[in-house]
């Protein structure tokens, strides 16, 4: 087996994966509350017999993504139901396949005058889903209460994660998943901005010059498989000529 | 593969393509009275997901984060945003603004009522109060032909005048229609919504009452159309449509790399 190609092979497939990652980055760039994915490499060593037999040693490269949780721009939209966290809270959302997190805070009533997203699932409050009233003028205070015409209705549960890149998976529909390994807790200082959205965090110019770059790697590592193809068919023919 | 990347990059190419014609049409309605702009609210699709997070990496340690990539970007709603438009003084009796949340209701030649934000009625031959299309506002008001002027009260309470008498009489009054989610009404275009599942059942009131707004007579509803804020949009929506189209000669790029190399 030759291992030089085997690595130059793991480089471009991880090239191409960043590519995929970088063109949903830049698909998304007008989502709201979308956070980019940066895919990470690490490096991993296989079939190594001992630790001076370097002749055995595969080193390649392998991906990981996480979700970059920085903050996007704060886009003023003066709509009631726009809201948007300042902080690093998210709004807690029940889906028909539980409970979902999200940053996107592009809400709307349904018939039956309960807060939803727009996909149609329910946002969560202090007791649950949230009705409002039909009854006026909705104001959302930084702290998440909402108020119809000076009476509070609800709050909306903000949580929060110690480390959410480690916390939470993409599930589509600008929604986030838990995965289990923190349980989310209690907002401590984020605010809620009645009237704003949060764009997505993708700042297209830093993704087309990682796009150029990744571009340029994946290249020189085809040239890497040119020279190897080229080295090895001269060793077979030198070989094939002795014999 | 890279033409998964080429895959994604033509969701973002359409998604920010459907956003221009959404600005195309407030922009061409900047200009129509009662007219509410719609935003185009844009998702991220589904996620492959390689290695999954918090899978074993072995026996005592589980991969912190996973390997998840996704499929791009769609549009999932354009949402009518009913803010108020600019009032614009007419003089006019007969142009009505809701200030506030409501709808005048109308009835279509269909037989179906019709609701609108667009409040500049006229009377037809007959006297009664219709719109531009001439559909006759409901409940039905007629103005009698020998009024000399109208006065349409806060709370929609329509009266005249007529000559020879002092006192002005009370020819009926307008009702409005509030929804528990209007951004769910359909627009049927001539200023017209319909009443849908998703905007729940109307419910009709005097003007300036149960959270409905109160009616202001000799004014006109602009659009609520910000030309300036449609216009940074659109110059957006054009660049992230070019970085999009970067992607696919990126991933083109790469896919010819790969033939290079087995040639």
């Amino acid at each position: 087996m030759n291992y030089g190609l085997y690595t130059a092979f793991l480089g471009m497939r991880a090239r191409q994966r960043t590519l995929d990652a970088q063109a949903n980055n830049i698909a998304n760039a007008s989502t709201t509350g979308f956070k980019a994915e940066r895919l990470a490499y690490s490096t991993f060593e296989a079939d190594k017999k001992s630790l001076s037999d370097r002749q055995s040693l595969v080193t390649g490269v392998a991906a990981t993504n996480a979700i970059d949780f920085s903050t996007g721009t704060l886009q003023q939209t003066d709509a009631p139901l726009d809201l948007a966290i300042n902080g690093d809270g998210f709004f807690q959302i029940q889906t028909p396949r539980g409970v979902r997190y999200t940053r996107a805070g592009n809400f709307s009533m349904n018939a039956s005058g309960q807060l939803v997203t727009k996909s149609g699932d329910l946002v969560v409050g202090e007791r649950g889903g949230i009705t409002i009233p039909n009854q006026g003028q909705i104001s959302i205070g930084e702290d998440g209460s909402i108020n119809v015409e000076g009476s509070t209705v609800d709050k909306l549960k903000i949580v929060r994660f110690n480390n959410p890149t480690n916390a939470l998976s993409q599930d589509g529909g600008s929604l986030f998943v838990a995965n289990g390994t923190q349980a989310p807790l209690p907002n401590t200082d984020s605010r809620v901005l009645q009237g704003s959205l949060e764009s997505s965090n993708i700042n297209p110019i830093s993704e087309m010059v990682a796009m150029i770059n990744n571009n340029r790697e994946f290249e020189s590592m085809q040239k890497s498989v040119t020279l190897l193809m080229n080295d090895l068919g001269r060793k077979i023919s030198g070989e094939i000529g002795r014999l | 593969m890279p033409s998964r990347a080429l895959l994604t990059a033509a969701t973002g190419m359409q998604v920010q393509q459907q956003n221009v014609d959404n600005i195309a049409n407030n922009l061409a309605n900047a200009s129509t009275a009662g007219f509410k702009r719609s935003r185009l609210e844009f998702q991220d699709l589904l996620y492959q997901n390689m290695r999954q997070a918090g899978g074993a990496a072995n026996a005592s340690t589980n991969l912190p984060v996973g390997l998840q990539i996704g499929l791009g970007a769609r549009s999932v709603a354009s949402a009518r945003l009913f803010t108020q438009g600019d009032f614009k003084q007419t003089n006019n009796s007969l142009d009505v603004v809701i200030q506030g949340s409501g709808f005048f209701q109308v009835r279509q030649t269909n037989g179906d009522l019709g609701y609108t934000r667009d409040g500049q009625f006229r009377p037809n031959s007959q006297g009664q109060l219709v719109n531009a299309q001439g559909d006759a506002l409901e409940p039905a008001i007629t103005i009698p032909t020998e009024a000399t002027s109208i006065t349409i009260g806060k709370d929609g309470t329509v009266s005249i005048t007529v000559p020879g008498q002092a006192n002005a009489q009370n020819v009926g009054q307008i009702q409005l229609a509030i929804f528990p989610n209007p951004a769910g009404l359909e627009a049927l275009g001539g200023n017209l919504y319909k009443e849908t599942g998703a905007s729940g059942q109307a419910t009709v009131g005097a003007p300036d009452a149960n959270g409905i707004g109160a009616v202001l007579s000799g004014y006109v509803e602009g659009s609520n159309v910000n030309v300036v804020e449609e216009l940074v949009t659109m110059i957006s929506a054009q660049r992230i449509y070019e970085t999009n189209s970067k992607v696919i000669s990126t991933a083109d790029r790469m896919l010819g790399t790969i033939n290079q190399a087995v040639s």
